[in-house]
C-alpha cells in the first residue's frame, strides 16, 4: 500500500438515541400535566387537549415523512382507534385506560399493515392517492355499517375511562388522560424513528442504492406505516374520550390536511416541528375566531407560504436563526449527522 | 330493461365528465409531474364562474361556461408560472403548493358566495323519451359537450406537434429535453389546458349535479380513483377507468342505493391495487 | 479460499436475453465470472452493460435465460436479496447519502449489510487512500466528486460482498485519480476475495486489470479473450467506430 504512514480509523462517533429536539418535545408534552393544577379554566383544560390531540394525530403525518412520503391516512386510522374504543366500553365495558390504549395502537396497527404491504410497493405518488382515497372509504365505512359503527348517529354516552379502578370523569381528568396518550405518543414516535434513523434517512435520500446495499426498505415503510397508524389510533382514543363519542364527523377524510398542515408549518424535519405546528395553529384558529369556515384558507396560504421560502418551517426558521445569534455551537438538531448538515447548509449558503 | 339502458345512458354521461376531469389531471401527471390537488377547486370555481356570468349578470349559457374555462385556464397559467415552477422539482413541495392553493380557492368561494348552494339550474330542461327509456336534455347537451371535449383532447394529444412534445415529455422527460424540446415552455399550456378542462366541466356539470364551496372535494377523490384504476398518466387508461366509474356509479345508486356505489368503487381499486398496481393501461410501475 | 466456497460465488449469466417492448437491448449472452476472479466488460455505449447489471441486482427482470450465483439463481429476486446473498453493485453516477457524513454513509452500508465494524478496519488502508478518513466527519455530498465516487465505491466494499458489478467505476474520474479504481479493484480481490464484474471505458484500466474480457455490442456478445488481443480483431475495431456516442445512463436515485 502506499508509503506514508497510515491514517488510523477515527474513533466510532456516538450519539445518543434521542436528539434534543426530541427531549425537548418529549419533556414539552409531559409538562401539560401540571395544567390541571394550575387551572380549572375550562377553556384552558378543553384548549390544552385540542392541542395534544391535533399534535398527537400530526404525529401519524411525521411518522411518513421520515421515509418523504404524504400520509393524508390519519382520519382513517383515528376512527378505527376511536370506534374500537367506544366499542370495547360500551359493548364489553372494559373501561380500563391502559387496555383500551392498547387497543386503540394495536387494531389500526394490525390494519395497517395488509394494507402497507398492499400500496407501498408502488411509487410515492400512489402512496398518496391511495391514503386519500383510504380516508373516504372510511368515512363511508362508518356510515354504511350502522349496527357496528352506529350509523350516521355515531356510538354516543362512552362510559368514563378507569385507570386503576379509579375513574376519569371530570374535565382536568379528560385533560389528564389526553396527557398520557399524548406522551405516550410522542415517546413510541421519537425512539421508532431514532432506532432506524440511519433505515429512514437512507429510503428517504436514496431508495435505489440502499436497497443496492442489502436493505429491505418495503419491510421498514410496512413497519413505519404501521406505527403511524397505530399512533393515529391513540389520538381518536383522545378524541373520542374527551367527546365521549365516537361519530364520524370527528374523523373527516379533509381534517387530513389539518395534520398535514401542523406538520409541515411547525417543520417537517424534526418532532418538535409537529408539536409546535399544532400549538401555533390550533391556537390561531381559536384566537381569530377562525371559525372552522375561514382556517383552510389560513392554512393553505401557510402552507404554500412555508413551502415557497421556508422550507424548514416554524422550527427550521428559528433554530436558523438561534443559529446565527450563537454562532458556531451546533444547532440543537443534533444527531451524529448535525455536524454534516450544519456544513451542508453552509456550503449551500456559500458561507465556510 | 328500459330503466337499466336509462341507467346506462347516465352512467355514459356521468363517465364523460369524469373523463374530461380525469384526462386533465393526468396530463398534468404526465407532463409536470405533478398531482394535482387543486384540480377539484378549479372545477368548482369554473361552476361559480359560469353560475355569476350567467344568473348574476346575465349572460347566455353557452358564453358563460366559455368564460369559466377560459378565466379558470388563466387562472391555471399564472398559478403554474408563479408559483408551481419555482418548486417543480420536488415533488412533496408540489404536492404542498396545489393543496394549499386548493384550500385558498375553497375558502375564497366561501366568503364571496356563502355557504349556500346557489340557484344555478341548466337552461335547457324536458326529457327526451323513446318507449321506456327517458333522458334528460340537459345530461344529453353535457354529454355531447363533454364528447367533443375528449374528442379534441385526444386531438391536440394524438395529432399535433404540441401533443406529440407533451407525450414525448410524459414518457421521457430527460429524452425530450435532449431532444430539444422545449419543455418548460409546455408546462405551463398543459397546466391551463388542464385547468380550463376542469372549469368547463365544471361550468357544465353543477348545474345538474350540485353546485357548493365544498364539492371540489369528492370531485378530487373521484378523480383519485379514477387514475389508480386508469394507471397514473395513460390518457387512454384514464378514458376507460372514468366510463368504468361513471357506469359502476349509475348502477350502484339504482340497483344497489345510497354509498354503496362509491363503496363499490373503492372495493374495485382496491382490487385493481392488488392485481394490476400499474392500473388497468398504465405502463410497467418502475421505482420512483 | 475452499473449493466449496469458490463454487457458491461465480457469477454465471446462461443465455440471456432481455427485451422492452419489442426492443431487444441484448440477446443470448452467457459468460462467467469465477469466485474471485475479475472480468472486464466492454462495449460501445448503449450496449446493454448497465442494463445487464440491472438485471444481475435484480432492478430489471430477465426475458429469457438465467443468471446463477454458486448455485442460487438470482434473477428476478429482490436487489436487497441479493445484496445481502453478496451479490452488490457500484453506480456509474455518485450514489452516496446526501446530507449525511462519511462515517454515516459506511455505518449505513454496514447496517443494511449486516456487517460489523471490523469491516471497516479492514478497509482502513483503503480509505485512507482515497482521502475518506481526513473527511470523515465531512457532509459526503460537499466534498469533490472524485471523492463522492471512491466513497461509493468503499460501500460497496463494505457489505462484504462475493461479486462487485462496478459500473463504470472510473467515469467522471481525473486521470490521477484512476489509479485508485486500480488499487480498489485489486484490494477487493486480494483482501476481501471478491470476484468482480467490471464493466469500463477507460481501455487503460481494462488492459491494466483485466486477464480476459468480453465485448458486448447491440446486445450481443461479439468478442471474448484477454483484453489487448480483443482489442486487436477488426470486428471489434469497428463497433467501436461505429458506435453512437450517446450517454447511456442509469439512475442512482
Amino acid at each position: 500500500m502506499s508509503s506514508h504512514d497510515l491514517k488510523p480509523l477515527p474513533a466510532e462517533t456516538r450519539s445518543s438515541l434521542l436528539s434534543g429536539h426530541d427531549w425537548i418535545a418529549l419533556v414539552f408534552v409531559a409538562m401539560t400535566f401540571l395544567i390541571p393544577v394550575f387551572s380549572t379554566n375550562p377553556q384552558v383544560l378543553s384548549q390544552t387537549n385540542l392541542i395534544l390531540i391535533a399534535a398527537t394525530a400530526a404525529l401519524g403525518v411525521y411518522i411518513m415523512q421520515r421515509l418523504d412520503l404524504m400520509s393524508f391516512a390519519v382520519p382513517s386510522f383515528m376512527a378505527i382507534g376511536g370506534y374500537t374504543v367506544a366499542l370495547i366500553s360500551m359493548k364489553l365495558h372494559v373501561t380500563d385506560v391502559l387496555i383500551l390504549a392498547a387497543a386503540a395502537f394495536l387494531m389500526p396497527a394490525l390494519c395497517a399493515i395488509p394494507l402497507g404491504s398492499l400500496i407501498l410497493r408502488l411509487k410515492g405518488v400512489y402512496f398518496v392517492l391511495v391514503t386519500f382515497v383510504l380516508t373516504e372509504i372510511v368515512q363511508l365505512l362508518l356510515f354504511e355499517a350502522g349496527p357496528i359503527t352506529g350509523g350516521a348517529n355515531g356510538l354516543v354516552g362512552m362510559p368514563a375511562v378507569k385507570l386503576f379502578g379509579f375513574e376519569l370523569w371530570d374535565n382536568p381528568h379528560v385533560l389528564l388522560t389526553t396527557c398520557g396518550l399524548a406522551v405516550l405518543s410522542f415517546a413510541i414516535t421519537s425512539l421508532f424513528t431514532r432506532t432506524f434513523r440511519h433505515e429512514f434517512a437512507a429510503i428517504e435520500t436514496n431508495d435505489v442504492l440502499a436497497e443496492s446495499l442489502g436493505l429491505a426498505a418495503w419491510k421498514y415503510k410496512a413497519m413505519a406505516f404501521s406505527i403511524a397508524a397505530g399512533v393515529s389510533g391513540l389520538a381518536g382514543f383522545a378524541l373520542v374520550n374527551m367527546l365521549m363519542t365516537a361519530h364520524p364527523s370527528s374523523f373527516a377524510p379533509m381534517s387530513s390536511v389539518n395534520y398535514i398542515t401542523y406538520t409541515i408549518v411547525g417543520g417537517k424535519a424534526s418532532i418538535l416541528g409537529t408539536l409546535i405546528g399544532a400549538l401555533l395553529l390550533v391556537s390561531a384558529t381559536d384566537y381569530f375566531a377562525l371559525s372552522g369556515e375561514m382556517s383552510p384558507g389560513l392554512f393553505g396560504l401557510l402552507i404554500i407560504i412555508v413551502t415557497l421560502v421556508a422550507r424548514g418551517g416554524v422550527v427550521g426558521v428559528v433554530s436558523g436563526l438561534l443559529y446565527r445569534l450563537v454562532g458556531k455551537t451546533t444547532p440543537l438538531n443534533t444527531g451524529e449527522t448535525g455536524h454534516a448538515a450544519q456544513e451542508h447548509a453552509n456550503q449551500k449558503e456559500g458561507r465556510p | 330493461m328500459d330503466s337499466f339502458i336509462a341507467t346506462g345512458l347516465i352512467g355514459i354521461s356521468l363517465g364523460s365528465q369524469y373523463t374530461l376531469l380525469a384526462l386533465g389531471f393526468t396530463l398534468i401527471f404526465g407532463i409536470l409531474g405533478v398531482v394535482n390537488f387543486a384540480h377539484g377547486g378549479f372545477y368548482v370555481m369554473g361552476g361559480y364562474v359560469a353560475y355569476y356570468c350567467n344568473v348574476i349578470l346575465g349572460l347566455p349559457y353557452p358564453v358563460a361556461v366559455m368564460l369559466a374555462m377560459l378565466s379558470m385556464a388563466a387562472l391555471g397559467w399564472l398559478f403554474e408560472s408563479l408559483i408551481l415552477e419555482r418548486v417543480i422539482e420536488d415533488h412533496q413541495a408540489t404536492l404542498m403548493v396545489t393543496m394549499g392553493f386548493y384550500l385558498v380557492m375553497a375558502t375564497a368561494i366561501l366568503m364571496i358566495f356563502g355557504a349556500e348552494s346557489p340557484q344555478f339550474p341548466f337552461p335547457v330542461t324536458g326529457v327526451w323519451r323513446l318507449g321506456g327509456i327517458y333522458f334528460p336534455y340537459a345530461n344529453m347537451i353535457v354529454l355531447g359537450a363533454c364528447l367533443a371535449a375528449i374528442v379534441f383532447v385526444y386531438w391536440l394529444v394524438y395529432r399535433t406537434n404540441i401533443g406529440r412534445g407533451m407525450r414525448a415529455m410524459s414518457e421521457d422527460l430527460p429524452v425530450a429535453s435532449a431532444l430539444g424540446m422545449r419543455t418548460k415552455a409546455l408546462f405551463p399550456f398543459a397546466f391551463a389546458l388542464a385547468t380550463g378542462l376542469a372549469g368547463g366541466t365544471g361550468a357544465l356539470v353543477t348545474p345538474i349535479l350540485a353546485l357548493a364551496p365544498h364539492v371540489g372535494d369528492s370531485v378530487l377523490a373521484f378523480s383519485f380513483l379514477t387514475v389508480i384504476l386508469g394507471g397514473l398518466g395513460s390518457v387512454t387508461g384514464a378514458t376507460c377507468a372514468a366510463f368504468i366509474v361513471g357506469l359502476i356509479e349509475a348502477y350502484a345508486a339504482v340497483y344497489l342505493g345510497g354509498s354503496k356505489g362509491a363503496l363499490t368503487l373503492f372495493a374495485l381499486v382496491l382490487i385493481i391495487l392488488v392485481v394490476r398496481p400499474q392500473g388497468l393501461l398504465g405502463r410497467e410501475v418502475r421505482r420512483s | 479460499m475452499t473449493r466449496q466456497a469458490l463454487s457458491t460465488s461465480a457469477l454465471h449469466a446462461d443465455r440471456i436475453a432481455k427485451s422492452f417492448g419489442g426492443l431487444k437491448v441484448f440477446n443470448d449472452v452467457s459468460f462467467t465470472v469465477p469466485a474471485g476472479g475479475l472480468l472486464g466488460v466492454i462495449g460501445p455505449n448503449g450496449a446493454g452493460k448497465t442494463t445487464m447489471i440491472n438485471i444481475f441486482t435484480g432492478r430489471l427482470s430477465l426475458t429469457s435465460g438465467q443468471v446463477m450465483l454458486g448455485e442460487t439463481r438470482i434473477d428476478g429476486r429482490s436487489t436487497f436479496e441479493n445484496a445481502l446473498m453478496g451479490l452488490v453493485r457500484s453506480f456509474q453516477q455518485t450514489a452516496i447519502f446526501n446530507g449525511h457524513s462519511v462515517e454515516t454513509n459506511l455505518i449505513s452500508a454496514l447496517r443494511f449489510s449486516k456487517r460489523d465494524r471490523s469491516v471497516l478496519e479492514r478497509l482502513a488502508p483503503l480509505l485512507d487512500q482515497f482521502g475518506l478518513i481526513e473527511n470523515w466527519h465531512r457532509n459526503a455530498d460537499v466534498m469533490p466528486y472524485g471523492l463522492q465516487k471512491m466513497l461509493g465505491l468503499a460501500m460497496a466494499l463494505a457489505t462484504q460482498p462475493k461479486m462487485l458489478l462496478l459500473d463504470e467505476p472510473a467515469a467522471g474520474l481525473e486521470k490521477s485519480e484512476r489509479v485508485n479504481i486500480d488499487a480498489y479493484v485489486k484490494f477487493a480481490q486480494e483482501e476481501f476475495g471478491c470476484g468482480v464484474l467490471l464493466v469500463e471505458h477507460d481501455m487503460e484500466i481494462i488492459k491494466r486489470l483485466c486477464p480476459s474480457v468480453i465485448v458486448l455490442d447491440g446486445g450481443r456478445l461479439i468478442a471474448e479473450g484477454p483484453p489487448t488481443e480483443v482489442l486487436s480483431r477488426p470486428h471489434v475495431i469497428n463497433a467501436y467506430l461505429g458506435g453512437s456516442d450517446e450517454e447511456d445512463s442509469d439512475v442512482t436515485h
